[in-house]
């Protein structure tokens, strides 16, 4: 009679014991967010790079495969891009104070791609600024790019939204403090790319215009002659050190001239394959020069860019046809 | 001799009783070691047995072959249009029927397509796919033996059940039919290339009922531009799974075929006839 209760209770913390246990486990299986291992390095005085890997997204990298920027100003720090998630935005913002110790002036968001954009929610929304094209465009795709996002790199976008800028920035030029930016506003990688030339330091932040030794990609790009020509124009600034979107720092304009050189050889070869007749699955498989051979990623882009814009290319090679009944 | 009737007789119609067990069974066993002769599919798809029986016959007899190639992406960037290409040209038995399907489609049936007086060295169109799936062309031979070539394209899928471009278009009605196309002389072949304004409906997509392309003909005219039995070079029947706007490849050997009429036929008994080459 007495020991009965005894052995009731006995067994109800034994049950909560493992019940709290469980659910504690189950929980933080379920909650632990992988880590990025962001590494700010110093390019110049008061700006800092966090290289992306040369890679695709993955589960593995967590779509870690962007360059991001950040330069101290006297009237606070200037962000470029946020990279790829909610998790990279909130360690990236974390680096930026911890280097920095100074707050954020604005966020730049070179262009509408979730790699560029899906880290917005960890800063301050009211200063996000973007291109209008690019306001436009993410409002328009962000959702299936968010949707493409958690199917590739899964449990790293957790809570990850989209968030567009609301700020429209133009181009011209931009002083903080003694800082001097020039910011220009192109077309070639994605229809509205912002490129920053930081005047003060001779950094030129040439956003996804120019990759170097990692494919470039093309989904929405209004024609490969055109960033080829905008190129042009990149390549007459005065930089000391180049930032590509993607791809290591440079010194010298080899991420330009690697950049052009590619696209020069994706028309070409689009462009004679469709005058042959050539179906698009046929020339998935065509030679890679061996100049780009140490580019990461190249067939996988090839094949992609062949999807994107090879059915153009192979219409303006037909005749129209009349309806002969 | 009655009796020896009487006896022989029963014993005869046992062993004629058993032999024609016996044959029955071996009958039996090779039927059903025909269906079990099946290969393997390397792909392991689920659909595997399912849409062989259902598009090539329960004892259909199928090998895989390396004489064809099916090129396709690893991975479908755009799901609504994935670009396949069927290489015929070293395929060493005569052609009598291909057919080609995607396993993992609500619809799996892509084209069937019949040789008539000349046999198709290349076969080119985009397909649509709803998930991660294999695909198949299967080339029947002259003894009845079914040549299969399989791929796996990658994707993040949606293709059968996404609203055609074409539906944006307010205007998509006076462009349907609209046609490009030219005709390639090529080392080995003469290639057809013809690309058609059609939304190509799947029947997927809430309140858009079917409507696409279902039969071409292919004709070699040479000058006559008469169709007939003679100059008939093939047909093809399309379903579910090709793409909107379609374009379509054809290639045929022979320097004496210069001119072709393709005949297009959709659901709703649209017919729009087309003429590429020399003229």
């Amino acid at each position: 009679m007495i020991t009965f209760p005894l052995i009731q209770i006995r067994l109800h913390w034994l049950f909560a014991v493992l019940t709290a246990t469980s659910f504690f486990l189950f929980h933080s299986l379920v909650n632990a967010s992988p880590q990025y291992d962001l590494v700010p390095v110093q390019i110049a005085d008061n700006v800092w790079v966090v290289e992306g890997k040369r890679e695709n997204f993955s589960r593995d990298n967590g779509g870690n495969i962007v360059n991001s920027a950040f330069i101290a100003t006297e009237e606070g720090v200037v962000v470029i891009d946020t990279g790829p998630s909610w998790q990279y935005g909130k360690a990236l913002h974390d680096i930026i104070r911890e280097t920095t110790g100074k707050d954020i002036n604005r966020v730049l968001i070179t262009h509408h791609h979730p790699d560029h954009t899906f880290g917005n929610q960890a800063f301050d929304v009211e200063k996000l600024y973007a291109l209008p094209g690019t306001i436009s465009r993410l409002k328009a795709d962000g959702d299936a790019f968010a949707d493409n996002m958690y199917r590739m790199v899964g449990h790293w976008m957790k809570g990850t939204e989209v968030i567009v800028p609301p700020n429209q920035i133009s181009p011209g030029k931009l002083t903080l403090g003694k800082h001097e930016f020039e910011l220009f506003a192109m077309t070639g990688h994605s229809g509205a790319d912002l490129v920053v030339m930081d005047h003060t330091s001779g950094v030129l932040f040439a956003s996804d215009m120019v990759f170097f030794n990692r494919a470039l990609t093309t989904p929405h790009t209004p024609g490969l002659r055109q960033w080829q020509q905008e190129l042009e124009e990149l390549n007459t600034m005065p930089f000391s050190l180049l930032v590509p979107g993607h791809g290591p720092v440079s010194q010298d304009a080899s991420p330009i001239l690697q950049t052009s050189a590619y696209l020069d050889w994706l028309d070409t070869l689009l462009q004679e394959s469709a005058e042959q007749g050539l179906t698009p699955s046929e020339i998935m498989s065509a030679t890679i020069p061996d100049q780009f051979n140490d580019i990461a990623e190249v067939r996988y882009e090839l094949v992609r860019t062949i999807s994107h814009l090879y059915p153009e290319y192979e219409k303006s090679a037909l005749q129209t046809l009349a309806n002969d009944l | 001799m009655l009796s020896w009737n009487l006896i022989m007789y029963p014993s005869i119609h046992k062993s004629v009783r058993a032999a024609s067990i016996i044959s029955l069974a071996v009958l039996f066993s090779l039927v059903s070691s025909k269906a079990f002769a099946l290969p393997e599919d390397i792909h392991k798809s689920p659909m595997w047995q399912y849409n062989i029986e259902r598009y090539l016959g329960k004892d259909a007899d199928v090998v895989h072959t390396d004489q064809v190639s099916l090129k396709v992406p690893d991975f479908a960037e755009d799901s609504a249009q994935v670009p396949l290409t069927i290489a015929l040209d070293r395929f060493e038995g005569d052609i009598r029927s291909i057919v080609s399907w995607v396993d993992l489609n609500p619809v799996p049936h892509l084209f069937s397509y019949q040789p008539h007086q000349r046999a198709p060295l290349t076969l080119a169109l985009n397909f649509r796919v709803q998930q991660a799936t294999t695909v198949r062309a299967a080339i029947q031979d002259e003894n009845d033996v079914w040549h299969i070539a399989s791929a796996h394209v990658d994707a993040a899928g949606g293709g059968c059940t996404a609203p055609s471009v074409t539906a944006s278009n307010p205007h998509w009605s006076d462009q349907l039919g609209n046609s490009q196309g030219r005709y390639f002389s090529r080392p080995a072949s003469n290639r057809l290339k013809l690309s058609i304004m059609h939304p190509m409906d799947s029947g997927m997509v809430e309140n858009v009922p079917i409507f696409h392309i279902n039969e071409i003909q292919i004709h070699a005219v040479n000058n006559d531009k008469k169709m007939d039995e003679e100059s008939l070079l093939g047909e093809m029947s399309l379903s579910e799974s090709a793409s909107e706007n379609p374009l379509f490849v054809f290639d045929f050997a022979g320097d004496d075929l210069n001119q072709y009429a393709l005949r297009l036929r959709d659901t709703q008994g649209n017919v729009f006839k087309r003429i590429l080459g020399d003229t």
